[in-house]
């Protein structure tokens, strides 16, 4: 945790803050309120999960996951369809985070954190299986004490594994 | 391997149907390997992954590893990754550039064509002559490239690369010329994904549109439309008229090749309105003028097969690898297709998209994969042994030999079954 210029105090609420503000954002995910996800981002934010370790950007690879906003929506209105064969049953997930670390330059309303994951998911008929790795947020500290996401990007030990579907979000 | 005869093989494909034992059973699968995939052409890289001498690119052949290689003289090589001393697998790694490859074993070094460079203290093999070739990786029997897509074949007899290819070749040729540059490469990474299923479900499954509207409804908005597949597209594929009911892809026609490729009419144009397409229009006109680029962007074609392993789609351009791993159990790579000269916004949104299409996370494939998986679980109940091929429409044979007949109809798998058949039961084949 750094914050440039800023008091001891000053951190300890941030970082509790942010902490919290990244348990509600995974809980999202599992609790499958997915319009509430959707609506932590920022207007042009994006999720991004590369699909190599060492990806730099989404821009000349292709990757797991690389959303914006309107294509959250388009993923997760099909995720409601009654017909969304392969997610029936649907995918049961538990995330987990910790190692938060905070850094925000003192009097800025960007602030950037990492975290360490890990994703249970479960689906009927299938072995469960494992996800983990590394968080890296934009956060945007709004002046309502709103916080969102301009970035979120999910990096998976096993990125670059021939994997069965995937549905959820790490 | 197997007894099976040529005779008991034959009953298992009937002109409107195959046994489920082609899906199930593990013998079959071996006879796959060692038949189709040990004497038929197969798809084993683009050239442009190995640009530069010592390059290579690490694969499978059905379930043989082998390298595609740079070698020093600039060609390609496609050589079995195996140890002519142990038979240990040499290089480790997908892809990247060596000087040599080294054993890691004993030591031993190969040069990047397979030959034997050195052995470690071979003062200790007084009675044995080493021979660079006969002692080398070795090379597959046979190796080609068209528009630097290269294909290798494990036997020497069959027809040329050239002959197999028939009017498959053609559509290498519209896919280079749709670059501005008049060349695509294979760049931007890979999609991997899995299935728990037979291979020739994802064959079958690239000409089957008799599926979409139900397969992949829920990839479809109210207006009956799917999400658009290009960034610009306006709207995507209609699976359903206005009031629900759903719209025949027959249209669009199904054609049968000479052995076993397959490939679908085009999918009807949408009108693109983003700035990178505009762009492209434009430094195509400039190179081929109005006509020629209308006839260029006028896709002929959808998914492509060229059987047994690789498929083609022209929009969103991609490479599908189908690697077959066990009877039920089938890995598929999906590499972007890079139009050289083509504005760098596109290519973005060409990987964007195979992002939603084409990935393990994808809002289409994963509905197909779930299919697969329950036709391999299904088809074990056993009050009824087989699968039915039988939708038809009207056809016509073209003077190429080629089939032309309606989208939805099952010729394309039927088309796939008469190659099988003629790899499975003939001594060699024609």
């Amino acid at each position: 945790m750094t914050i440039e210029g800023g008091s001891a105090t000053d951190e300890l609420v941030l970082v509790r803050k942010i902490e919290k503000f990244l348990i509600r954002e995974v809980d999202l995910l599992d609790d499958r309120q997915f319009d509430d996800w959707i609506n932590l981002f920022t207007e042009d934010g994006y999720y991004w999960a590369p699909a190599s370790i060492d990806q730099r950007t989404p821009d000349a690879e292709v990757s797991l996951f690389f959303d914006d906003v309107p294509m959250m929506k388009t993923r997760f209105a099909r995720l409601r369809h009654p017909r969304v064969h392969s997610q029936i049953p649907p995918s049961r997930t538990s995330h987990m985070l910790s190692n938060v670390c905070v850094s925000k330059k003192h009097g800025s309303e960007l602030c950037s954190a990492e975290a360490r994951f890990q994703m249970l998911e479960f689906r009927l008929g299938y072995d469960q299986r494992t996800f983990g790795g590394k968080y890296e947020y934009d956060l945007v500290l709004g002046p309502d004490d709103r916080i969102r996401i301009a970035v979120k990007k999910a990096t998976i030990l096993n990125c670059d594994d021939i994997h069965l579907p995937i549905a959820v979000p790490f | 391997m197997s007894n099976y005869c040529a005779d008991h093989i034959a009953s298992l494909v009937q002109p409107d149907r195959v046994h489920r034992d082609v899906y199930e059973d593990p013998k079959l699968f071996n006879l796959e390997m060692d038949r189709i995939f040990g004497r038929s052409w197969v798809y084993v890289g683009h050239a442009s992954q190995v640009p530069n001498p010592g390059d290579f690119f690490a694969t499978r052949i059905g379930l043989q590893p082998v390298v595609m290689t740079r070698h020093s003289d600039g060609e390609i090589y496609v050589v079995y990754n195996r140890c002519a001393h142990r038979g240990v697998k040499v290089v480790n790694e997908e892809c990247g550039n060596a000087g040599r490859f080294m054993c890691m074993y004993h030591g031993w070094t190969y040069d990047t064509n397979g030959d034997l460079d050195f052995v470690t203290q071979e003062e200790g093999y007084p009675n044995h002559k080493f021979e660079k070739a006969r002692d080398g990786m070795g090379r597959v029997a046979q190796w080609g490239a068209h528009n630097g897509f290269v294909f290798a074949n494990l036997s020497s007899s069959g027809p040329s690369l050239q002959d197999w290819l028939g009017e498959n070749s053609g559509f290498l040729d519209d896919v280079a010329i749709s670059a501005p540059d008049g060349r695509v490469e294979v760049s931007g990474g890979v999609h991997r994904y899995l299935f728990h299923g037979n291979w020739k479900m994802q064959v079958e499954n690239l000409i089957d549109m008799y599926h979409p509207a139900y397969s992949h409804e829920s990839s479809s908005a109210k207006s009956g439309q799917q999400f658009s597949r290009r960034e610009g597209d306006k709207g995507g594929i209609q699976f359903f008229e206005k009031r629900g009911k759903v719209r025949s892809m027959d249209g669009l026609g199904t054609h049968a090749l000479p052995h076993g490729h397959t490939w679908q009419g085009g999918l009807p144009p949408l009108e693109n309105t983003s700035e990178s397409h505009r762009e492209y229009v434009a430094l195509l006109e400039k190179k081929h003028g109005p006509d020629r680029t209308r006839e260029i962007l006028t896709k002929k074609r959808h998914n492509v097969i060229f059987y047994p392993n690789m498929a083609m789609q022209e929009l969103n351009p991609h490479i599908r690898v189908i690697r077959p791993v066990a009877v039920n159990r089938t890995e598929i790579f999906i590499y972007p297709v890079k139009l050289c000269g083509a504005p760098d916004t596109m290519f973005r949104d060409q990987l964007v998209n195979l992002n939603r299409t084409h990935s393990p996370t994808s809002l289409v494939q994963t509905d197909d994969v779930e299919a697969f998986a329950r036709a391999q679980e299904g088809m074990l109940a056993s009050g009824n042994k087989w699968i039915l091929l039988a939708r038809d429409g009207p056809k016509e044979t073209l003077p190429s030999g080629r089939i032309k007949t309606t989208g939805t109809s099952e010729e394309g798998m039927r088309n796939h079954y008469r190659a099988w058949l003629n790899y499975m039961c003939s001594g060699s084949p024609t």
